[in-house]
This record gives C-alpha cells, structure tokens and sequence, in this order.
C-alpha cells in the first residue's frame, strides 16, 4: 500500500516528519518498507525569470537570455526554444546538475556564446510525454502559482515536493487499504482529530424502494454481494484529469486514464473501496444484475483478454452478458472512453472468499480483488460513491441523477464481544487498568460500553472486518499500547528432563567422525533431477526409481524428491573440481524419500553419503604427504572408523558380491549385519561412464550408510578390560602365497590358529615383484602375544608361531619366506 | 673412592668448561657419561669399597653424576645459541604435519547453536516429516484452505493433500497431539518455498519453538526470545518486538534486532532502518488450541520460527544465500 505524506495530512493535520510517521506506524505494526521524497532528481531545478531576450549572433534559431534565478547576478543562457519571451517564468537548470534522463548541465560555449545553465521543457524533466515537448520551455503561470518567484525549487513551485510511504500490508488489516484507515491509526497515535472528504451520505433507496422513474434498475441474485450501490451521472465530459489528481495516482503508481476512471482510482485509494465506472449507454436495458456467471459465459475483461467463466464465479451483468467480473475487473463491452456521456458508479462489497478464488482461477489480481480479497468495509460504500459522484461533476461537470439505489440486505451486523481485563493481562504478563485499556482502542474508533469495572462490551466498527474474536482486541490493546512496554519476564514452568532424541546424538557423533576423516559437510536440496535415475544407470527395479515427483517443481533439475545423496555429492565434486579444488573430501547427512504406497506420507530415510577425489589429505601439506591419490583403502578406513565410532560390532565390512551399476565391480564394500543379511551401507569407486555423465574426469571414491537402519542395530556398550599385567611378545613372519589368496581369509585363519595367546596380528607388508616369482606375493605379518597369567618364553610362543606358519603353509600353499 | 669421584668430578667440569666446538661435546658424552664411561666404570667398582661406606658414596657416585649431567646439557644449549649451525638446527618455519578436519556446514553450526540454547533452558527437541499433509502444515495452523499463503507460488506441492512443508510449524500440531501441557519443544528442520533469488532458496531450515501451559504470557514471550538473542548474538544487542500477522497466533509480532553489520546508523543490509529482522513469534492462537483439543481458557502458550540462514548469514556476513547451497570448498572451509 503506498500513499504520499501531503496525502495523509489531508485527513490528519499530523506535524511530525515523514520519517518519525514511518517509525511509529512501524511500531504499530503497519511496517513502513520505503519512505521516499519525490520527484527528488529534480531538486536542482529552480524557477527562473527571463529577463530579457537578445538574438544569437551567430544562429538564427537560438537566442541568448538574461535569466533571473534568485542570485545577485543575472545569468546568461542560451536558449533554443521558439517560446522564449521576455517576463516569463521557466525552468532551470545550472552546471553540475544532473536532468532526470541523465544528461549532466555544463557550461559551455554554444556557437562562440557563453550559457550558464539551461532553460527546460516539461519533458526534459520527465513531467510530460514527449508529445507535449514541442511547445517548447515551461511557461509557469504567475497567476495559478502565487508564491512563484525564481530561485523557488520548481517541486515546491509546482506542488511536487512530497514523500511517498510503502507500507507492507499484512492481510488481517483491510481498513488499511485506503489511506484514510492509516489516517485513523496516525490520529490514534498523535491524538489528532480524523477529517474524511464525506463523513456521512444519506442512504439510497433498496432496489424494492426504488422509484420507478429512476432509469436504472440492479438486482442482487448471489448471496456473495453483500452490498450494491449505485448512482448514475449525465451529460459528463470525458478529459484527462487536472495535474493534482494524475500527478497523485501516478505518485503512487497508477496511471492516469480519464477523469472519471481516475476519480475511481482516487476514492479506491482514500476509502479502500473499489468502484467501477460502466459507460451506462452500454448497459443493456439499463439493468444491472449481480449473479452467478453461467456455464462457459465469456468476457473480455478491460485488458483486452477473453475469459471463460465459471458457475462459481461472480459477474456483473446487464440485460444480456457479463460486464464485470465482479470485484476484479470490468468487462471491455461498458468502458468508459472518450466518448462516453453517461456513467452508472458501482460501490459494492464481495465476500471476500468469492473475490479471492475467482482471481485465483482467473489469474488476474488487481488492486480492487486485493481489497475485496482481505475484507472491504460494508458500510463505506454510500460515503465512497457520494465522494465520486461530488468529485466527478466538479472535474467532468454534468449532474447526478436523482437517487439511486443500495442494495443493502446483505451486510451482518458487527457481533458483540467481550473484553475481559484480567484476560487482557493475563494473555499479555502486564497489569493494564480499564481505563487504559478503553482509552487506546477509542483512539482507533473501537469503542464500547462497560459491562462492569473489569469488562467492556465492544462491537467491532465495520472497518474492522478482521476483529472477531475477544483475542483479536487482545491484540488491539497490545498493539496501541505499544510492544515495548510489555514487559519481558521469563516463563515460570515446572522443571522437567527433557527427553533425548537418540537419532539426534548419532547424528552429532557421526558428523564429529565424518569431520575427524577430513570431510567437510554438504547440504543440497532435497529435490533432484529425475535424470540421475539413469545417470546412475539404477536397473528398472530399483527403489530408487521411485522418487516422489513434486505437482509445480521450479525447475526440472528439482522435479523430484532424492531417493539418494550421492548425486547431489557427484555434482558438488564437479563443481569444485571445476572451480580449482580437485582434491575434496565431502559428506552429506540428510534425508532420501521413498514413495510408499498404502501410507499417507512418503517413507523418510536418514542416510549419510561421502565423495572422496583428488589427493589423500587435501589440506595437508604436500611437503609431508605427497600427491598420493585416495583409494579404496581410505574410504574402507572411514567405514571402519564409523563402525568403531558407533560400537556397531556386529556389522560386517565385506566386498560385495554383486556391485551397484554406478560403482566398479573390483572395488565394492558393503555393510551387512550377516552374511545373507540387510545392506546397511556400501563404499566403492564410480565406474568411469557414470563419472563420464556427471562431468568429472578424476577418479572418485564414495560411501552411502542408511542411518536409520543402522540405528535399528545393536550397539555394543562402552566396557572395560583390566590392563594385561605381563608383557607381550611380537613375532613377525612373511609368507608367499598365490596371488589370489585373500589376506582377510588369511588373518582369519591366523588369529583362530593362534588362540587366546594370540592377541593381535597386523599386516605390515605386502610385496611383489624382485626375488618373488609371478603370481605369487609375499604378505607379512606382525602377531602380538601374550598371556594374561605370566611372562611368556620363546619356547611358548615357538609353539604357537609354529602352528601359524604349518597352517599357513597347507591352507594357502604358502612358503614361509626367510628374513 | 671418595677422592677420586670427586677428581673425576673436577676434571670433568674443568674439561666441559674448555669446550668450545659442538663437535667435541659428543666424545666428551661419551667419556664421561656414556654407558661404558668413566662415572659408569667408577660406581661400578664401588662394589668394593666397605659395606658401610657404600649407601653414601652411591648416593655422591649418584649427584656428581647428575651435576654433570646438568652441566652438558646448559654447555651443549650455550653452544648451539653462541654459534647456531645450521646443518643441526631445524627450519621451523616449514609447515607443521597437519592432519587436517573437516569443517560442518555452516547451517549445521548455527542450527546447532540455537538448539543448545533452547535445550539449555529446558526445551525438548524433535523433528518431523519434510513431506507433510495439508492439514499440519495449513488447516491446523489456521490457515483454511483460501487463505492467500497457500497460493501455488509459496507451496510445493506433491498432490492435492502432500506438500514439502512450508515451515516448521506443523510440529507444534504434532506434538500438542501428543501430549497435554506443559510443553516446551523445539523443532529444527528443513522447509521448502517455490522461491529463488539472492534472499531466496527453495529449500532453507527453520527453528520452531513453543511453550505451552497455564498462564504463559507475551511478557513470557519476550523474555525468551530476548535471553535466546543475548546469547546468539551479545547482550548488548538492541531487540525490538512489532505487531505483526500470522494466522496461527494472536497477538503476533515480528522480532527485530538492531543491525549488526552497521551498529543500527543504517545500511544497505538493513534496507537503511538500522534494524534486522530475525524471526516471527506470537501467543498460540486459540484456534490452533481448538485444533488439537486444548481449551484455549485453561491454556496459553507462544510459539516462534526462526531463519537459520538468516541468522548465518548475519553471524558471518554471507551477502548471498544461495552460496549455501553450492557446497564450494572454498565457501565451505571458512567456517
């Protein structure tokens, strides 16, 4: 909603600044977005007296004036214009200054004479079209504008200087749809008498009152018109409107159009009550109905455009079609042009929800369906209607017909509520008194009877559609009193343990874990391209194919719901990738979205994901680490910790038997809670073709866990073992075996084989190549024992190590290699 | 015995005294001091001084060997400071081995940031479905189904009745569902808005909070959200409430804090009032009670949302929203 300060003060003779009205309204939670002089670029033009008028000597069409412009000296301009004369007042403009369209004033020489500053047009300074232009300078008028003498700043000469508020409605204030209702609340505030052009109208007869001499007749069929009323005007001259009322509509954004159309605007604006203006010549029959549109009815609405409409849909209508859509906008059949004579003035009220769906089926919101839509006074109507009428014979002469009518039958009278002071300041925390209490909402013209000395009857004014309830006067109270003398306190709640969300706590332990492996956390949207379905290659049944697709997604990149993070992780990694950090380390914690039939809600998966490209340790110092690429044995390591971190011991980190499309077969890992048992998380490589479609040209390693069944699993308690009290004794022992023995087989075997002496074996070495024959490697192992009971001898452990190596040897062919 | 230690002594020191090369510290080490040296040979033989002298000429064998111990080191140290060689000292300024961490995004951070203060004063913490239905996200919010904010440019929607839930609010529903009062909870999640510009992404995260019983009041209200504000921000910050309008709440108000980026003189961030705004908040409207079968008679409570992105972006100085979102390292590692 915008209006202008000079605006305001027509209805309240408010004397603070612009700036101290915008903060109070503000406070009063009316908040003020914009204060803004206007017409600010041209502050730099002054009123300017042409002395006297002497010819170019060099150029016949250009002639050098003497200008008075307020200083002591008289100033020299050359001027082109073919208006010029002796004794007339224009505009100026002096060097340093800046014209509206951008044009910097110099001064300079123009054919070998000095100008100091130029003599303007109205459309050099974005006060006319160009058509206008042609006449050439300003001519200001002495005798429309008494105080015009020069140097005066032409926005004050012309009545221009103001300041326009936008104020940012919120939709439970309808009353401040016109700037009268913000009159009311800066009266309420200043104490300050409220002044509107009409305070009262009679009232006009009911359609059933209605004289049949009158040429008009309405009838109301649709119990969604609450309120019509209507006067008709003859013999009018339709012109365009005089400079105060266009210069007002266009402050505020609107566009001037005639006199009459521009009246409508002006009431709309003052009262928040939109009107309309049908050419009445136009009307067939000279009926009005107000009814519901019928079956596929049509209308071309005042934009140009043809409508279909609908059976719920409200329409004005004449004898034989629609003329309005009602509350929105009028059909182009009745227009008020340059031709019209005679006008039939709509002010009517729609219900608000009728208002508010058609425009939405519709597509079309103007400034009358944003007022009808959040509430129009119901009883504001004569007294806008006879504002218009008053308004439009003093710009467009003619007379009112006699009368009229006001359908009235459907507007509810205000219900009476009751305001309790100790629910006042209970609901509040403060201790208000009756007094205080009556005497803010009198400000704002709420006003009401006391029942007894702690209640107040109170019938809402019509103005206030939005107060119904004994809360929504809570509110009022709170609102003029003024936030900040409500005073802060701190809750008195019996004291309780909250309870602790234990998916919360994994989620902080993991994220710690996932920082401590070097990653850095992710957050993508959680809808995603439907494509990466296919990028990643997921076979036809798939669960993740089935993504929940959204009705009105921005764009197709976010069409559906993610069913995984990692295409989300794969696109940050080529983004960075692209933007010069090749080596990354990134994880994501978030939630995946399953389509469950027969459920209400889709399913709701947590799921942890991390990419892993580039150099092994990206910010440590290559002086240390080297250029070593992350492999699969980094990502297996951050799974294994994971594991440990969450005491999920009885998982098992095992390669996989069958790989996912997107990974490599030779490079797959999935966590399972038994060998045939439920995939809770994989690790792996993504195979070169998904890589390939995602942009990125680097190897990348990845793993994805679904937290939320891993918190379905066991975890093992936090426990102690006593320090062992005797030492241990490590041997070491390499053995070649065929390549394709596996070292988990061969650690599994060693540790059963060694038994409780055994308490820790370790590969240290893996090698091929010189002294060692094809096909076969040497793995060495470091094995820890000990014996809780007493110190161990070489002779014990001889025995143990002896078995190993026998074992070793038979079940992987192996050969003990000598150190 | 006792007179050659105590020449063994004198000698030594006399000898540490006149080294003046690095170089000759080692052999002079291991002369005296080292495992087959001299101290070591001579407290060996004390095996065959007199039982009776033996504990005390230990116990001097022991210090003088401490002493010039002591000694060796201070004249190795006065060396390497007198005469600093390069070839031994170490280039301290290469960088030290790090193993570096990872850093949380900065959302996680501040999320975390107000979950602790609210928990720290006693309120729960629970979350809910992204994907909710019409009538926890807007119906039992008050918000019947022709209200403006259900407009299609606001909501996602994934049917007639599902949507992406626009705010957080729905948990308040939920948990009043649950369970009678008292009730104090918050709720922190994501939420979704068909939006995007340099202030709008489509998808941002929320902190909902409420407190229910009898006799809360606004006064209650304010006293929260401003120890909350102390703490998020400093506890000089200025806080301003204003009236406002939410459907779910009555009265409602808007919490401003002065502007942090230019101490309240105004600025671009500010939009040149020298005030912020940070969240939304308001007493529980009876309605809402209706909703979930509280008598708005025997209870009130207050409710409020707030933007942690907003207050990221505020905390550090991120001008652009979306930078959230793009997970570029270089963003992601300064936090």
């Amino acid at each position: 909603m915008k209006f202008t300060y000079n605006w305001l003060r027509e209805y309240v003779a408010v004397e603070l600044g612009p700036e101290e009205i915008a903060a109070r309204l503000t406070l009063l939670g009316l908040e003020v977005d914009a204060v803004e002089p206007l017409y600010a670029e041209l502050a730099p033009v002054r009123v300017a007296r042409v002395a006297a008028v002497h010819p170019h000597p060099n150029a016949d069409r250009l002639t050098l004036c003497d200008v008075e412009d307020g200083e002591a000296q008289m100033r020299r301009v050359v001027c082109g214009a073919p208006n010029v004369r002796a004794g007339m007042y224009s505009a100026l403009v002096t060097p340093g200054a800046v014209l509206p369209g951008g044009l910097k004033i110099k001064a300079s020489k123009i054919r070998g004479e000095r100008s100091e500053g130029m003599l303007c047009s109205a459309q050099e300074l974005g006060l006319a079209a160009d058509a206008e232009a042609a006449t050439g300078i300003m001519d200001l008028d002495p005798a429309a504008i008494p105080s015009l003498e020069p140097g005066l700043p032409l926005r004050t000469a012309l009545g221009l200087a103001d300041t326009l508020f936008e104020v940012d409605l919120t939709p439970n204030r309808p009353d401040c749809t016109g700037v009268i209702g913000l009159a009311r609340e800066v009266a309420g505030f200043t104490g300050l008498p409220l002044r509107r052009p009409v305070e009262q109208a009679p009232l006009l007869p009911t359609p059933e009152q209605a004289g049949s001499d009158l040429p008009f007749t309405v009838a109301v069929e649709a119990a969604e018109c609450h309120r019509y009323a209507a006067r008709l005007l003859r013999n009018l001259r339709i012109a365009p409107s005089p400079p105060w009322l266009q210069q007002r509509l266009q402050a505020v954004g609107l566009r001037p159009i005639n006199n009459i159309v521009d009246v409508t605007n002006l009431v709309m604006l003052e009262y928040g009550q939109p009107m309309h203006a049908f050419d009445f010549d136009r009307l067939a029959g000279g009926r009005i109905r107000v009814r519901r549109a019928a079956q596929q009815e049509k209308i071309t609405t005042l934009d140009g455009v043809a409508r279909e409409l609908t059976p719920a849909m409200l329409v004005i209508a004449d004898s034989d079609q629609p003329v309005a859509v009602a509350g929105i906008m009028g059909g182009a059949s009745s227009e008020v042009g340059p031709d019209s004579v005679n006008i039939l003035l709509e002010s009517a009220c729609f219900e608000a929800k009728s208002v508010r769906t058609t425009a939405a089926a519709l597509k079309l919101a103007t400034d009358s369906s944003y007022r009808f839509e959040r509430g129009v006074d119901p009883q504001v109507a004569p007294l806008a209607l006879e504002r218009a009428v008053a308004l439009i014979l003093e710009l467009a002469g003619g007379e009112a017909v006699p009368g009229g009518i006001d359908y009235r039958a459907g507007v509810q009278p205000s219900s009476e509520l009751i305001l309790r002071l100790r629910r006042v300041n209970d609901l509040l925390g403060t201790a208000l008194d009756i007094d205080t209490v009556e005497k803010v909402l009198a400000g704002i013209e709420i006003t009401g009877e006391r029942a007894d000395d702690q209640t107040l009857r109170i019938t809402p004014p019509s103005f206030r559609v939005d107060l119904e309830r004994e809360v929504d006067l809570i509110e009022e109270v709170a609102r003029l009193v003024g936030y900040d003398r409500i005073p802060a306190a701190m809750p008195k709640v019996a004291m309780e343990l909250p309870a602790v969300d234990p998916v919360a706590e994994r989620r902080r332990r993991l994220r710690s874990l996932m920082q401590a492996a070097g990653c850095h956390e992710a957050i993508n949207y959680s809808f995603v391209n439907p494509a990466h379905a296919d990028t990643l290659q997921l076979p036809a049944d798939d669960p993740r194919r089935q993504a929940l697709p959204l009705l009105n997604p921005l764009s197709e990149e976010q069409a559906v719901m993610r069913t995984s993070l990692l295409p989300g992780l794969l696109d940050n990694a080529r983004h960075n990738i692209n933007h010069q950090s090749p080596d990354l380390r990134l994880f994501e914690l978030g939630k995946v979205f399953f389509v469950e039939e027969r459920q209400d809600l889709p399913r709701e998966e947590e799921h942890l994901a991390a990419v892993f490209s580039g150099r092994r340790s990206p910010r440590a110092p290559m002086l240390w680490t080297g250029e070593e690429p992350v492999d699969i044995y980094d990502v297996k390591g951050v799974m294994e910790e994971l594991l440990t971190g969450l005491a999920l011991a009885d998982l098992q980190l095992v390669p996989a038997a069958t790989t996912p499309s997107y990974a490599m077969a030779s490079f797959q890992l999935i966590i399972t809670d038994g060998p045939e048992g439920e995939l809770l998380g994989e690790a792996g490589k993504i195979q070169p073709a998904v890589l390939k479609a995602f942009g990125i040209k680097q190897e990348v390693f990845y793993l994805e866990l679904n937290l939320t069944e891993l918190s379905r699993c066991r975890s093992t308690s936090a426990g102690f073992a006593a320090l062992p009290r005797f030492p241990a004794v490590k041997w070491d022992l390499a053995m070649l075996v065929p390549e394709e023995v596996e070292a988990g087989e061969m650690l599994a075997a060693i540790r059963k084989t060694g038994g409780k002496l055994l308490e820790q074996v370790e590969i240290f070495d893996v090698y091929r190549g010189k002294h060692i024959e094809p096909g076969r490697k040497s793995v060495a192992f470091a094995i820890h024992y000990r014996d809780a009971e007493q110190t161990l001898n070489d002779k014990k452990v001889g025995v143990v190590h002896g078995k190993i190596i026998k074992m070793l040897e038979q079940r992987f062919h192996g050969q003990l290699r000598e150190a | 015995m006792e007179e050659e230690l105590q020449r063994l002594r004198a000698e030594a020191e006399a000898k540490l005294a006149q080294i003046t090369d690095p170089e000759e510290l080692e052999p002079f080490r291991v002369e005296y001091l080292g495992r087959k040296g001299r101290f070591t040979a001579l407290m060996r033989s004390l095996g065959q001084a007199p039982a009776e002298d033996r504990p005390r000429l230990g116990k001097l064998a022991n210090e003088s060997r401490t002493v010039l111990e002591a000694a060796f080191n201070v004249r190795r140290d006065e060396l390497a400071a007198a005469a600093p060689s390069p070839a031994q000292r170490p280039d301290l300024t290469l960088p030290g081995r790090r193993y570096p961490a990872g850093r949380l995004h900065p959302v996680t951070q501040v999320m975390a940031e107000i979950c602790d203060v609210f928990a720290g004063m006693g309120f729960a913490v629970s979350e809910g479905p992204d994907v909710e239905t019409d009538f926890y996200n807007f119906e039992a919010l008050n918000i019947p189904p022709h209200h403006p904010a259900r407009a299609m440019h606001d909501t996602f929607y994934v049917d007639a009745g599902r949507l992406l839930r626009t705010h957080t609010s729905p948990m308040q529903i939920r948990a009043m569902e649950q369970a009678r009062p008292p009730l104090r909870m918050i709720a922190p999640g994501k939420v979704y808005r068909c939006d995007s510009d340099i202030t709008h992404t489509p998808m941002f995260h929320q902190v909902e909070g409420f407190l229910v019983d009898d006799k809360v009041s606004f006064a209650d209200l304010k006293g929260v959200l401003s120890a909350f504000i102390a703490r998020i921000f400093d506890a000089e910050t200025p806080i301003r409430f204003r009236p406002s309008f939410f459907p779910f709440t009555e009265p409602s108000a808007e919490v401003d804090i002065g502007c942090v980026i230019c101490g309240g003189k105004g600025c671009r961030v500010c939009k040149q009032t020298g005030w912020l705004e940070i969240l939304g908040a308001g007493m529980i409207d009876p309605e809402v009670f209706a909703k979930v079968g509280y008598d708005p008679e025997e209870y009130s409570g207050f409710a409020f949302g707030l933007g942690v992105e907003r207050i990221a972006m505020l905390r550090y100085g991120i001008n652009d929203i979306r930078l959230f979102y793009e997970n570029d390292l270089r963003f992601l590692r300064q936090f």
